[in-house]
Formats: structure tokens, C-alpha cells, sequence
């Protein structure tokens, strides 16, 4: 197909600039904007009132700007969604005009916190394959509003795909999905929806114990900084003292509740938070986007057109592991992340927790032709296990020789890293597979945790193999895959040939993908990766 | 699909060699003892004054210390003196219609694959002192954000410009 052709195509029969919808933003975000401005100019006041008159100028600055840089943005911003592209339109002297095409959409979020609820107002923004995060913010637009919009822009995009499906069609690719008949309405199917058991289940899963061990870290340093450790460090000598009048295990006892407690905390600040964040979670599916609802405060809302998702991810931490339970998580291009990263407003989240029995069924709704789930990994090389013991052993070697000068023979006990890194070996060994199936690349690693990733072979864009010193000698590779979405997906210790192979397959089956995404005069030939 | 393990594997330094045809200009490992030894320099500088400094501050703690800050700088300037020729050596890529393939690393052993309709955008990175040698960095894009970048370095001008050019015809642009 010429380009001339693909233009004919394209043209619409219907005007493209006839603005479907065309506003401004909510009067009511003015109001958001005044309570910012007072908090940010809250303290030069109060110091003002209190100490030096100057300081009212810096709070009158302070209040003032924000206000009127928000209220210029008020007045002119514009947005205009027409058949074919999203634009917004701000600036009083630096105008900028920015055109979104409807197809370059990834996702779009909708947030509105407690008080923009109470508004009636939500935080539209639109993301596109830049990676940079929202390509265009629209805060805040009514509640209504909001939703003409979302509406309006998954209708478009619908009419737009189908338009596109056709034209695939033509370059014969035949994965594509029938053009739906329909582009009004379609209905939504609810395919999960998260109940409140197993959103306390993955509060009380959820240890951070670390994070409370961090904070409590922080909390002695700043107590350092202010010099109050001398005054503690009175306080604590004289309650060893008084400690000590008791038997030891009420010492003992003492500092496991104390540990406990410290845990029960954490326990509960994430289970709370689990309770409230996903409140009311429910993932549903119209025409081929995935909508996701959820939030008790700050009410949220996604949509991700499932055939841009670059990655899935089944996450699993050791604890949710032990009890059969799992995360999932999608990747469009929009977000950069690694495996078992996860944001706070848990817009990747597309499972906030459930049995790993139920996401196995759910997986097909997610991605594309991901009906067949594997039910045995093919494993990586077991000279994996042998090499991390080596690894291990040099570094216990190294370790202890310069641990020696300090030590003396103390410095041995870095040998107890061996058996470690053995055990370590022996665990990612057992996590480690992978499976290439007709669309997808299944991966599955992990140590104590298990983590799932199934890419969709056809988002594949590059591939890498890596191999470190040991690898050469053992011939064992590292494979990394690189999709648009999250953060390179690596399968460490395959060996060679295999890796080679999958290398190979991958690189060619994702060139392919993207010759029928780019028609050119002369389609590619597939060769390499068949061989 | 599945893949199957069977069969001679279709990698390995003598088989690609003969695939991976193409290498880097040869004044490459001038530029790079330049800029190696440059950096190694500063590092020696930082790492002697370091040990100096500490030595008369804490005369205390055991010699060695300052003797391994010692040894650890002067491995630095041995590494900066070894290494180019080495990555020189085994830098091969090569651009045919479908792949760009690069394989470069002395400890550590890479080889990328990045198909050609994948590729973004393409840009040509001249520094300073890359300037002064008449040498370009040709520098691919893929979608994505992390680690979307292929670098292939020590490239001659026109040549550079000739792989570009190259590229984007195979990419389908007909501008050129």
C-alpha cells in the first residue's frame, strides 16, 4: 500500500475538526487554588504577625502569585477534543498549544481527592507513549464533564482503530480482531472486583517492617542533629538501669512486644491504607479498554486500551507466596517500573490482590491471546547455582582479605557467605523459567518471592544478551528484553544456545509486529530467528 | 511457538565475527586513552591527596589502609592504560535490512539486537574532544524509557552519517 492510498484512507468521511466536546476548566478549582496559596503563605504569616513585619510582603507574594498565575490558567485554558486529537490551549503570554492525536493516547486517569470530590471536580489526565508521565493535565474539570469526555475519547479511539483494524487487514495481518459493528456504547463486562477480605489480606501481607525500621533510623539521626542524644542517651542509661532490677525475661518479653508493636503498626498503617486506596476496586472491560475504579477518599479512575499493554506482571512477595496470593500489575508505555514496584495512587494495578487460581483465569481479559497460561516453565541452567556459589566465594575471598588487617581472625566469618549465596542459587534456581508461547513471552524469577511477567512477544523491542566473566566461562547468558512499557525485563542464567535462541525469535517476532505497524512500500522479510 | 534447544547454536565469537563485519575506526583507542586517562587522572588525584590527607589525620588506624587507596589508584591508571585497545577489539556491530546487531565488552560480554522498525529516532553525538579526533557517536532510540538507547560509538563523520542515512532508508523514510 502507498502512502497516498493509506492517506485516502484516513481521510474521514465525516469533518475531523468539528470539536465533539470544547470547554474550560471548572470554576470551582479556583477555590482548590485559593486554599493552596493560604496554606504555602500560612507560616510568613504567622512570622510576620509574630516577629517582622517584612515577612507579610513574602507572604502577600506568596499568596498572590500562585493565585494569579492559577487564575490566568483558569481563563485561558481551553481544551477542544475533535474526531482525530485531543487539544489544550493555555498561556497568557507564553502560549502553547498542545495536539494530542487520539491514537497516541495510552491511558487516561481520572483522580479526585476528598475535597475536589465535595467540588464535584476531578483531575483529568491523559497519557501518551512519551514516558514522561501525563502528557496533558486537565485540573480540574466537572464531575460530568469528566465523564462526556472520557466517553467521547474511547469512542474515538474505537472508530479510529476500527478505521485502522481494516487498513492491518489489508497488509494481511491476521492477529487483529474483527472491527467491532458496533462504536456507540459498548458494554462494559465487570471482570474483577476486589472484596474487602482480600484487600485486608494484602495490608496484612504487605510487611514493611523495613520502612518503619528506616523511619525509626531517621528519627535517631535528626534527634543526633539536634543534640538530643546526650539528653536520651541519659535517659536510656537510667532505663537500663531500672531495667535491670527485672529478671531476664521479662527483659525479653519486654522487647518482643516492643518489636510487635512495631510490626503492628506497620501491619496496620498498610492495611488501612490497602483498605482505603483500593476501596471499592472494580476492573472492567469495554470494547478493548480496561477500566479501573476504585479509591474511598480519593477516588480514582484508569483506562488502558488492552492491546497497549507492554507487560503484565503476577507479583508475589514471599509472605503472599506462602498464602496462594498474588498482585497484578500492567504496564503501558506510559510508566516506567520495575517488577514488583509499585506507585502509590496504584495506577498500574490492575488486581489488587486475589488467589493465584482466580488471576490465572483473569489473564486472558488482560492481554490479547494470553489464553494459553503455562502450566510447566521450561528451566534456566542449572550451572546457575554453581555460579552464584562462586560469585559468592570470591566475594567471601575478597572480603575476608580485607577484613584481615582489621579483624584479624575474625575476618573468616565472610565465609558464611558461601553457603548463603548457595542457598540464594538454589531458591532463584527453583523461581527461574521461562515459556515462549505463540504471543507471549512468559518469565517467572524470583528468590524467596515468585514474580511473574508474560510481554506480549509483538511489543518486543529489543533484546540483549549479557554475559559476565563466570557466565563466559560456564556459558550461561543473561537475556534482558526490552518492551516500551516498565523497566527492561531480565531473565538472568539461561544458557547460551538458549538464550541465543530466544534472542533471536524474540527480535525477529518484534520486527515483524512493527512492519505491520509501519506499513512500508516493501514489507520485511522475516529471516533471522527462523534459521 | 516453542523453541527448541536442539541444534547448533547460532552464536559464538567465530561464527559472529563473520556476521558482525563491521568495526569502529581505529583512532578510537587514541580518543579513548585520552579521555580514560583524563578521568583516571582526576581519580588518581582525588584518591592520593585522599590517602595523604587521612594518613596525617588518623594516624591510628593500620597503614594498609592507605597503601590499598594507593594500590586502588594506581589500578585505575592500569585499567585506563589497557582497556582501549581491548574494547577496541572486540567492538563489531552491523546494520542489515532488519537488525542492528552490536556486541561489545571485555569482562562483561554484550550483544544487542534492535530491529530496525523498532528504531525512534537516531542521533549523531559529537563531544569536544570526539571533535578533535573527527569522531561521532551514533546514538539509536526505541520506544520506552529505560535503557531505550544504543550507543555506537567511535564512529568517522561520514560514516556516521552514511549508517544514519542508511538506517533511515531502511526505516522507510524517503526523504533521502
Amino acid at each position: 500500500m502507498t502512502p497516498s492510498e493509506i492517506m485516502q484512507n484516513s481521510a474521514p468521511s465525516c469533518a475531523p475538526e468539528v470539536p465533539l466536546l470544547q470547554g474550560h476548566l471548572h470554576p470551582a478549582v479556583l477555590l482548590l487554588r485559593t486554599l493552596d496559596a493560604l496554606r504555602s503563605a500560612a507560616l510568613p504569616l504567622v512570622l510576620g504577625v509574630l516577629v517582622n513585619r517584612y515577612l507579610l510582603v513574602l507572604a502577600a507574594l506568596l499568596f498572590l502569585l500562585p493565585l494569579s498565575v492559577a487564575l490566568i490558567r483558569y481563563l485561558t485554558f481551553q481544551y477542544t477534543l475533535t474526531r482525530t486529537e485531543l487539544r489544550t490551549r493555555e498561556g497568557l503570554f507564553n502560549r502553547q498549544e498542545r495536539r494530542i492525536p487520539i491514537d497516541r493516547v495510552q491511558d487516561l486517569g481520572f483522580e479526585a481527592t476528598i475535597l475536589r470530590r465535595l467540588l464535584g471536580i476531578t483531575v483529568a489526565s491523559v497519557e501518551t507513549a512519551s514516558g514522561r508521565g501525563a502528557e496533558a493535565v486537565l485540573d480540574s474539570l466537572g464531575r460530568a464533564e469528566a465523564e462526556t469526555l472520557r466517553e467521547l475519547l474511547l469512542q474515538a479511539r474505537q472508530e479510529l482503530q476500527n478505521k485502522q483494524g481494516l487498513q492491518v487487514e489489508v497488509l494481511a495481518a491476521p492477529s487483529h480482531e474483527p472491527p467491532a459493528a458496533t462504536t456507540a456504547a459498548l458494554p462494559e463486562w465487570t471482570i474483577y472486583q476486589a472484596n474487602p477480605v482480600d484487600l485486608m489480606m494484602r495490608g496484612f501481607t504487605d510487611l514493611r517492617f523495613g520502612t518503619v525500621l528506616i523511619a525509626a533510623f531517621a528519627a535517631l539521626q535528626v534527634a543526633d542533629q539536634l543534640g538530643m542524644l546526650v539528653k536520651l542517651r541519659f535517659a536510656a542509661s537510667s532505663f537500663f538501669e531500672w531495667l535491670r532490677g527485672f529478671p531476664l525475661f521479662v527483659v525479653a518479653l519486654l522487647l518482643c512486644a516492643l518489636v510487635a508493636s512495631a510490626l503492628a503498626t506497620s501491619v496496620i498503617s498498610s492495611t488501612v491504607s490497602s483498605l482505603l486506596v483500593f476501596h471499592g476496586f472494580v476492573l472492567s472491560l469495554r470494547g478493548d479498554t480496561l477500566l479501573s475504579r476504585y479509591g474511598f477518599f480519593t477516588r480514582r479512575q484508569k483506562t488502558l486500551p488492552r492491546s497497549r499493554v507492554q507487560r503484565v506482571t503476577i507479583e508475589q512477595t514471599w509472605l503472599r507466596r506462602l498464602l496462594g496470593l498474588a498482585v497484578v500489575a500492567a504496564d503501558s508505555a506510559a510508566t516506567g517500573r520495575a517488577v514488583g514496584q509499585e506507585k502509590a495512587d496504584g495506577f498500574c494495578v490492575v488486581v489488587p490482590m486475589a488467589p493465584l487460581a482466580v488471576v490465572h483465569q483473569l489473564l486472558p481479559a488482560l492481554s490479547v491471546g494470553c489464553a494459553g497460561i503455562p502450566t510447566r516453565y521450561r528451566r534456566a541452567s542449572h550451572r546457575l547455582v554453581f555460579r552464584m556459589t562462586l560469585k559468592g566465594t570470591i566475594v567471601a575471598l575478597l572480603l575476608c582479605g580485607a577484613g584481615i588487617p582489621f579483624l584479624g581472625p575474625l575476618a573468616a566469618l565472610a565465609f558464611l557467605l558461601v553457603p548463603l549465596a548457595f542457598v540464594m542459587g538454589k531458591l532463584s534456581f527453583g523461581n527461574l523459567g521461562f515459556r515462549l508461547l505463540e504471543q507471549h513471552l512468559w518469565l517467572r524469577l524470583g528468590v524467596i518471592g515468585r514474580y511473574q511477567a508474560v510481554l506480549p512477544t509483538a511489543k518486543v523491542q529489543a533484546v540483549a544478551l549479557e554475559q559476565g566473566p563466570l557466565q563466559q566461562i560456564l556459558s550461561l547468558a543473561d537475556l534482558t528484553v526490552f518492551v516500551a512499557g516498565g523497566s527492561p525485563t531480565r531473565l538472568p542464567d539461561l544458557t547460551l544456545e538458549m538464550a541465543a535462541l530466544l534472542q533471536r525469535e524474540l527480535v525477529a517476532r518484534g520486527a515483524l509486529a512493527a512492519a505491520c505497524d509501519w506499513p512500508s512500500e516493501k514489507p520485511l522479510p522475516r529471516t533471522a530467528g527462523e534459521a | 511457538m516453542e523453541v527448541n534447544s536442539a541444534g547448533s547454536p547460532p552464536f559464538g565469537p567465530e561464527l559472529e565475527n563473520a556476521v558482525l563485519s563491521e568495526r569502529l575506526e581505529r583512532r578510537v583507542v587514541i580518543y579513548w586513552y585520552v579521555t580514560d586517562l583524563m578521568r583516571a587522572a582526576v581519580a588518581v588525584a582525588f584518591l592520593l591527596s585522599a590517602s595523604h590527607y587521612f594518613g596525617e589525620q588518623y594516624p591510628k588506624l593500620p597503614a594498609i589502609t592507605w597503601q590499598a587507596m594507593q594500590a586502588f589508584a594506581f589500578g585505575i591508571v592500569l585499567l585506563a592504560l589497557i582497556t582501549p585497545p581491548l574494547a577496541f577489539s572486540r567492538w563489531r556491530f552491523v546494520v542489515d535490512e532488519q537488525l542492528m546487531r552490536m556486541r561489545y565488552g571485555i569482562l562483561f560480554v554484550e550483544e544487542r539486537l534492535v530491529p530496525v522498525p523498532r528504531m525512534q529516532h537516531l542521533d549523531l553525538v559529537r563531544g569536544p574532544i570526539e571533535r578533535m579526533f573527527g569522531l561521532a557517536t551514533l546514538v539509536v532510540f526505541t520506544a520506552g524509557n529505560e535503557g531505550s538507547s544504543f550507543r555506537v560509538p567511535g564512529l568517522s563523520v561520514p560514516r556516521a552519517e552514511e549508517l544514519r542515512d542508511r538506517i533511515l532508508r531502511l526505516r522507510g523514510a524517503n526523504i533521502l
